[in-house]
């Protein structure tokens, strides 16, 4: 975009190529961009391995893949949902939405939050590289030790699965550093934190739990790759190491991870409830509170995970309570989401029909994982396909339905064009019964005795029936995208124009041009209460009146903003870490070159605006 | 709305609205989150203490004076270090250089010490990393711990090879206070470690 | 605050006060007696483990709590920093007590293998 150029330092301000300039970007709006589409089509693929293994279990006694593939499907469709499709498209709005929201321009770091993208797509390209070898990981997504030990995994399988992990969560905490800065440090003057909106709160919170619980799992690796390839002994039972420590250590991360998965969505219906209801949110303080206590309370829950293994009652009854009671803030902001519709002057859109689908999906799902939080119970369902379903239904009913809410409430703001809200139902309504058709019957499955994870079953159990219900409604959910992504491209070039604010929305993203400019805000905006710009519109009912318009912004305004020049480090450094770590799996010569590439590479980066021109800090 | 202008002239972009400056807030959560990764190191280590089926345990092979004079050291080298940054702060560019490469080389013996530890305990010993629990758990945790101490060296080195080029002053003391955070913090790790594998029994 | 583009003598702004540098040497002598004390200890004859074990504690957690608030300057710096580093550090520790437990590692109780 031209205008990319207008606001940087002299000596970079020569107009560049377009793949250029999306490669050396530090814009967080492209990045952000950059994320979402990737995380799309990464949720494809992993939509394309569920799909084929619903087409295997769709009859008894099936032969379309072998076991191996099988298990090879279910750990990839795991790992790519969780890890390649969900968190990258929450990181989608994180990037977009948070300097909008708080009134900035840009990040704290901005060559760091390009980083964290590259590193996540050499991440993401490395795990599905190992389908191109022959080699797709084949022990779950949790990896649980000690099948994924050199004795029982002696292929690389593993390794790609291991090694993926650890390149995802660096990108995963580097991100988290980022955000988490930007929204303590960079929120426009006035806006306290109890003035945030509650998506910025949601954000935060996750990215505390992100750099908290990405060290545990970091660690558990770490053992494994030095039990696969330096003869440690972790998880070796015949040397006295227990397989239980990497479940602890992968759950301590897990557990978080899950609410990790779920918090933006219920921040973006926060959003998206009050907006099409013209009403504020019920007790947003109450709502935020409770988003606190469930990242703070998420890192006590981590063993329900655990129950068949034998901790022993006090263990068993610990982590139960725990969970039942994590149960409580959870039901709490849905009873505040109820409220906020209740008397609310409701506008039907596509943006709020997914929530309102949120709010009844998760439900259901939170009330499978209620029945799970009672040890006795679990150990009916554990391994079953009533777990399936339950996550689910709090996974796919919960935060892909939440984020589909944020994509039709965002996307003009992102690309200055409407979705059309015709399709967009159309969508909604072959999501919502193609995703019920596939996953509630699972609960059924379970109930009469359908384990997880196996490749096929014998003819004459009774499971007939719901796998072929199940695998046709997973084809109706194929078709939902199929309208989505038309929907996309037929309004690309032809959808209606949005204006700045679409929706008469009531939080600060709306007060800028979509999409917004390089700078986002001309003029940084002071804040004075939650809800700043509905009030500026409409007033506060009680005597305050509304702003009317701003003066116009001056020349002089304009050529005072510096936006951060475009930079080919992040890039760079993002492939040599890769060369680094991967080469674990290659050969130490690789280690050292990645190494020593890495640390040639960072000390770049770092010094690139050590001494910034004239007129110009970094 | 009331808006305003920031002035272009007063604008670090470093300090945010709030008066602290980023990179200073960014390299505290990154030490939160590091106390989460040596947390679980040591929790394994703990976890697995005495649970070993051979080989020799902590108290046949630690070596308390070495390792008392090694933590001893990196003490010393948080005090050299906070020295450096008081120079740095008046300016005095050539002192602060001095004390950061005190702080390095001590950091460095530390390491050294260490490298003389593990090749004492593999060679005379027979602690290796595949020999116990104890020998998987203890070199992976003090390995971890030593490789933070070796790239907070590089990190000193390269700030003192920059100063000495005359390309460090006192306009970048918070990026020498971000170095020096992050050698504390190495430091106080080691305190933790020191007392819960080596001291207590 | 902004840093100046010159070099200058002024200080660059901080939170709060400022440990001066006889402060920071106290700091270590005292850092470097405990060291000695902590060492000591273990060699003192027929202590009992659970006097052993916490004091031990109590003086690394003493340490500590000297170097973060003095050498890294967070007895000076803002709520928020404090809070950043400190809460992960109480995370980290309720998660090294649950383990220890999960695994029956109790290393207050006297010990009963080799």
């Amino acid at each position: 975009m031209a205008t990319q150029a207008a606001f940087m330092p002299g000596a970079q301000a020569k107009e560049q190529g377009v793949l250029w300039s999306w490669l050396t970007t530090v814009d967080h709006k492209r990045i952000g961009i950059l994320y979402g589409s990737t995380a799309f089509i990464f949720f494809l693929i992993g939509g394309i391995e569920a799909l084929i293994m619903r087409l295997q279990l769709a009859r008894p006694d099936n032969t379309l893949v072998s076991a191996q593939t099988f298990n090879e499907l279910f750990t990839m469709h795991g790992t790519t949902m969780v890890f390649l499709a969900i968190m990258p498209m929450s990181a989608a709005f994180f990037n977009f939405m948070i300097p909008l929201m708080i009134g900035a321009r840009d990040v704290a770091f901005p060559r760091l939050n390009a980083l964290s993208y590259w590193i996540f797509l050499s991440g993401g390209l490395f795990l599905n590289a190992s389908w191109l070898f022959g080699m797709a990981p084949d022990g779950g997504w949790f990896g649980y030790a000690n099948l994924t030990s050199a004795q029982f995994s002696p292929a690389h399988s593993i390794d790609f699965w291991m090694l993926g992990l650890q390149i995802l969560g660096v990108s995963s905490m580097l991100a988290g550093f980022n955000f988490i800065v930007t929204i303590l440090n960079m929120r426009a003057p006035g806006m306290t934190l109890m003035r945030m909106p509650v998506f910025i709160w949601m954000s935060l919170v996750t990215q505390f739990l992100l750099v908290l619980a990405f060290p545990a799992i970091t660690v558990a690796l770490i053992l494994l790759m030095f039990d696969r390839f330096f003869g440690t002994l972790f998880y070796l039972p015949s040397a006295g190491g227990d397989p239980l420590l990497w479940q602890h250590l992968f759950w301590i991360f897990g557990h978080p991870e899950v609410y990790i998965l779920i918090l933006p969505a219920m921040g973006i219906v926060s959003e998206v409830l009050p907006t099409f209801a013209r009403k504020p949110l019920f007790g947003a303080p109450v709502v935020i509170y409770s988003g606190i206590m469930i990242g703070f309370f998420g890192f006590g829950v981590w063993s329900h995970h655990m129950f068949s293994v034998g901790m022993g009652p006090v263990a068993d009854s610990a982590f139960s309570i725990a969970t039942m009671l994590i149960a409580v803030p959870t039901g709490v902001k849905i009873l505040n989401w109820i409220s906020t519709l209740w008397g609310g002057s409701i506008r039907f859109s596509t943006a709020l029909y997914f929530s309102l689908g949120f709010i009844a999906m998760f439900t259901m799902g939170g009330l499978s994982g209620v029945m799970h939080a009672s040890p006795p119970v679990d150990l009916q369902q554990t391994d079953t396909y009533f777990v399936v379903a339950h996550f689910h239904y709090v996974l796919f009913g919960g935060s892909i339905f939440g984020l589909f809410s944020g994509a039709y409430y965002w996307w003009p703001k992102i690309t200055g064009r409407l979705l059309d809200e015709g399709l967009g139902k159309l969508h909604f309504w072959l999501m919502m019964i193609g995703f019920n058709v596939t996953f509630f019957p699972q609960h059924f499955l379970g109930l009469i005795g359908m384990p997880r994870r196996i490749y096929t079953y014998a003819p004459d159990l009774g499971w007939n029936f719901w796998n072929m219900v199940s695998t046709i409604g997973a084809f109706v959910i194929a078709l939902s995208f199929v309208v989505f992504i038309y929907n996309v491209i037929k309004t690309t070039r032809t959808g209606q124009v949005a204006g700045p604010d679409p929706w008469d929305g009531r939080t600060l993203e709306w007060s800028i041009p979509s999409p917004p400019p390089v700078y986002n805000f001309a003029r940084v905006p002071t804040v004075h209460e939650r809800d700043d710009f509905w009030l500026g519109k409409y007033g506060d009912g009680h005597g305050g009146k509304p702003r009317g318009a701003p003066a116009p912004v001056t020349a002089a305004e304009l050529a005072a903003i510096h936006m951060p020049p475009p930079s080919y480090w992040p890039i760079l450094l993002a492939i040599a870490l890769s060369i680094m770590v991967t080469g674990i799996m290659i050969s130490a010569y690789q280690i050292i070159v990645g190494g020593l590439l890495t640390l040639f590479l960072m000390y770049k980066f770092a010094m690139e605006y050590h001494r910034p021109p004239e007129g110009h800090g970094h | 709305m009331a808006d305003h202008a920031v002035p272009h002239a007063a604008h670090d972009p470093n300090i945010g609205t709030t008066g602290l400056d980023h990179r200073k807030m960014g390299m505290w959560i990154f030490l939160g989150s590091d106390c989460m990764f040596f947390g679980s190191l040591i929790g394994t280590y703990l976890a697995y203490k005495g649970k070993s089926l051979s080989g020799p345990g902590p108290h046949d092979v630690f070596n308390i004076p070495l390792t008392s004079y090694s933590a001893a050291l990196l003490l010393a080298s948080s005090l050299t270090m906070v020295l450096a940054l008081a120079a740095l702060q008046h300016n005095r560019v050539k002192a602060a250089a001095g004390w950061l490469t005190a702080t390095a080389l001590m950091g460095l013996h530390f390491v050294l010490n260490q490298v003389y530890e593990f090749w004492s305990f593999a060679v005379h010993e027979g602690l290796k990393l595949s020999t116990s629990l104890f020998g998987s758990s203890f070199y992976v945790l003090t390995g971890f711990h030593g490789a933070h101490v070796t790239g907070g060296v590089i990190w000193l080195l390269l700030i003192v090879s920059l100063a000495l080029r005359g390309k460090i002053d006192a306009r970048d003391y918070t990026k020498v206070e971000v170095a020096g955070l992050y050698w504390h913090f190495v430091d106080i790790v080691w305190i933790a470690i020191f007392t819960v594998i080596y001291l207590i029994p | 605050m902004a840093e100046a583009h010159a070099p200058s003598t002024a200080q660059p702004a901080h939170g709060g006060g400022h440990a001066s540098v006889r402060t920071y040497v106290n700091v270590a002598i005292v850092l470097a007696i405990i060291t000695a004390v902590e060492v000591a200890t273990l060699y003192i004859h027929g202590i009992p483990n659970w006097l052993l074990v916490s004091s031990l504690l109590l003086m690394s957690a003493a340490k500590f709590y000297l170097v973060v608030g003095f050498f890294m300057h967070l007895k000076y710096d803002s709520n928020v920093m404090r809070s950043l580093f400190v809460g992960p550090l109480i995370i980290a520790i309720l998660i090294i007590l649950a383990v220890m437990a999960l695994f029956s590692a109790y290393i207050l109780l006297p010990r009963t293998y080799p």
